[in-house]
């Protein structure tokens, strides 16, 4: 990815395709059925956690797999919050409860890098996941929550729709501001963006509180979809795993990669996995092999290596 | 008196596991940064192969031991060539390699433990041997997991006097404290790397084999020692086998007595609140100087 990359303006023709895009998308929950209305939901839900995960991790390379803990407890404060809140303030307020988790989190452990910052994160979902068990079976008896009336498939559709774009632009508007590029002088040498007068500490802790948040109010919004929550199903690793792979695979230093990416994977996923269960895992580890060792940047780069290819030529 | 020498016991019973885990997944991490999170599996693998032995053909699964290493010392050369060596020729630095080692060992993960259901189903399995008790001090042991320990504590000690006093354990220390220097010095790579990742798998191998004559077994039983096994190693120091061990050891007890005092259910809890600890107030280790 070349600096000038981050400063490029789109041209008429992506705003117009853009603009179609995100009316079709508006339009679905009157146009298809329920079960392609849900496969899309699907796809929107990865799009928002992939891109979003790509704005932090992307950018700076500290591989978080703290999106379960972020998505789970997004879910929770929908579950605890289901009597007394409206469905669209408890999206926002599991947003920025996922968002100062990650800030207090942030400010213990963004220090570490490499593989112990991956396996930190890793644990801070079974961490939480753990914790919000055990003090459940010991206050409340049960674990879980039964949600009774939940709001209708369209309105959870357009929800998620408004947190996934709100996550695409958040992150189209980052990678273009100063913030953006701190993240990124980050990702290519701390030190360096140190002496260069970052304040490395602070841009880290921002971004992935940032970044917390869209995965808090995705997993707040998707909540409603599971009548019964309980936390292996909130906290669910695969969650976590599988937003990593989408933001990987797709290229994790874009933003249009991941998008692609988590089409391609929730459709996989959702023809795949019923019929097949093991199968469909043993083909998606066969497909994340063969990419990483023969597509490293990402799919992204099928089409960023032409664009490159064009300018010097 | 005889309450606590079977607790502790047991803590040092499931921490002597751990270190043989830990050791081997620090070899591969230690010495080439291959993130190796399908290590667990190898662990599964080597479990079921002694089951199938014992119940299909009758095998001592102790006798099996050294085959089941063998097996997995080959398999371990064959996903080197297949999935790690392509990464090491081709990454930039250090970082890129543990990025992409991670991700591609998901992917193994995700095939080797999908083929386990495939093959051998999701049930649990399991096979008796020596499950008498000996009493020893007032306290009784199951005699099968006195000598899962005995096993796992020779693995490890082997396996640091190798990494002492050889000439090939030499290099690898060597390979570990500087690579480029080693290489200048005439190590060859090309050997000791697939060489080193085989004998990491082979002790997930091995490790899995002895559980399988204490515990049952399952397809999904892996994961949660990969992950302790990444505890062991931040306890014990990224690369120095001899604090795998101790580290190893250390949060068997911690478990057990944790366990104990609190509720079975905080176990991870429990490793994930040591992890956590450790990596704050000494990220390099326990036991750094």
């Amino acid at each position: 990815m070349t600096m000038s990359g981050f400063r490029e303006r789109p041209s008429r023709v992506t705003i117009a395709a853009l603009a179609t895009g995100v009316l079709a998308l508006a339009v679905a929950p009157w146009v298809l059925n329920e079960f392609l209305l849900s496969l899309a939901l699907t796809c929107l839900m990865y799009a928002g956690l992939a891109v979003s995960w790509a704005m932090f991790s992307g950018a700076t390379n500290y591989l978080s797999l703290a999106t379960a803990a972020f998505f789970g407890i997004g879910a929770y404060v929908t579950a605890l919050g289901y009597e007394s809140l409206t469905y669209p303030v408890s999206v926002f307020l599991g947003g920025l409860a996922a968002s100062a988790f990650a800030a207090i989190v942030g400010v213990a452990i963004l220090h570490l890098r490499g593989a112990y910052f991956a396996v930190l994160t890793f644990g801070l979902g079974e961490l939480v996941r753990h914790a919000i068990t055990f003090v459940e079976k010991k206050y409340s008896g049960t674990v879980g929550r039964v949600l009774t009336e939940t709001p209708e498939a369209a309105t959870v559709y357009l929800t998620v729709l408004v947190v996934a774009l709100a996550a695409v632009a958040v992150c189209v508007a980052v990678r273009s501001s100063r913030f953006g590029l701190a993240l990124a002088g980050i990702g290519a040498d701390e030190q360096r963006a140190q002496t260069l007068g970052v304040n490395t500490r602070l841009v880290k802790i921002g971004g992935f509180a940032l970044s917390a948040f869209f995965a808090g109010a995705l997993g707040a919004a998707m909540a409603v979809r599971w009548t019964y929550i309980d936390p292996p199903a909130v906290f669910n690793p695969f969650i976590g795993f599988q937003t990593v792979l989408i933001a990987m695979v797709g290229g994790a230093q874009t933003v249009a990669g991941p998008l692609v990416a988590s089409i391609v994977f929730s459709l996989l996923t959702e023809l795949l996995r019923l019929q097949f269960p093991y199968l469909f895992l043993i083909i998606l580890g066969t497909l994340l092999i063969l990419l990483v060792l023969y597509l490293p940047g990402g799919i992204a780069s099928l089409w960023t290596r032409k664009r490159a290819g064009k300018r010097d030529g | 008196m005889g309450f606590w020498l079977e607790l502790a016991a047991s803590g040092l019973i499931t921490g002597g596991i751990y270190a043989v885990v830990a050791m081997g997944l620090n070899l591969q991490y230690g010495l080439m940064r291959i993130m190796n999170i399908s290590h667990g599996e190898f662990l599964m693998v080597g479990a079921y192969l002694t089951w199938w032995a014992q119940t299909i053909l009758q095998v001592n699964p102790l006798v099996f031991l050294p085959v089941v290493a063998l097996m997995l010392f080959v398999l371990g050369l064959l996903v080197y060539r297949l999935c790690f060596r392509p990464i090491a020729r081709t990454a930039a630095n250090a970082e890129v390699v543990e990025a992409r080692s991670l991700l591609v060992a998901f992917g193994l993960m995700f095939i080797v433990q999908n083929l386990a259901y495939l093959v051998w189903g999701a049930d649990l399995r399991g096979y008796t041997f020596l499950s008498d008790s000996v009493e020893i001090g007032g306290a009784r042991f199951g005699a099968n997991r006195l000598l899962v320990f005995g096993f796992a504590l020779a693995a490890s000690l082997a396996l640091l006097a190798a990494l002492k006093f050889t000439l090939f354990g030499k290099a690898v220390r060597a390979m570990m404290q500087s690579p480029t220097g080693a290489q200048l010095v005439g190590i060859d790579t090309a050997v000791l790397h697939p060489a080193v990742f085989g004998a990491g798998i082979a002790l997930a191998g091995v490790a899995g084999a002895l559980l399988s004559m204490v515990y049952e077994i399952s397809p999904s039983m892996g994961e949660p020692y990969t992950v302790t096994a990444l505890i062991v190693i931040t306890l014990g120091g990224l690369g120095s086998a001899g604090g795998c061990l101790a580290g190893g050891l250390l949060l068997g007890l911690v478990e057990a007595f944790g366990m104990h005092f609190t509720s079975p259910s905080l176990k991870m809890l429990l490793s994930y609140g040591v992890f956590i600890l450790v990596l704050l107030a000494r990220p390099r280790g326990l036991f750094a100087r």
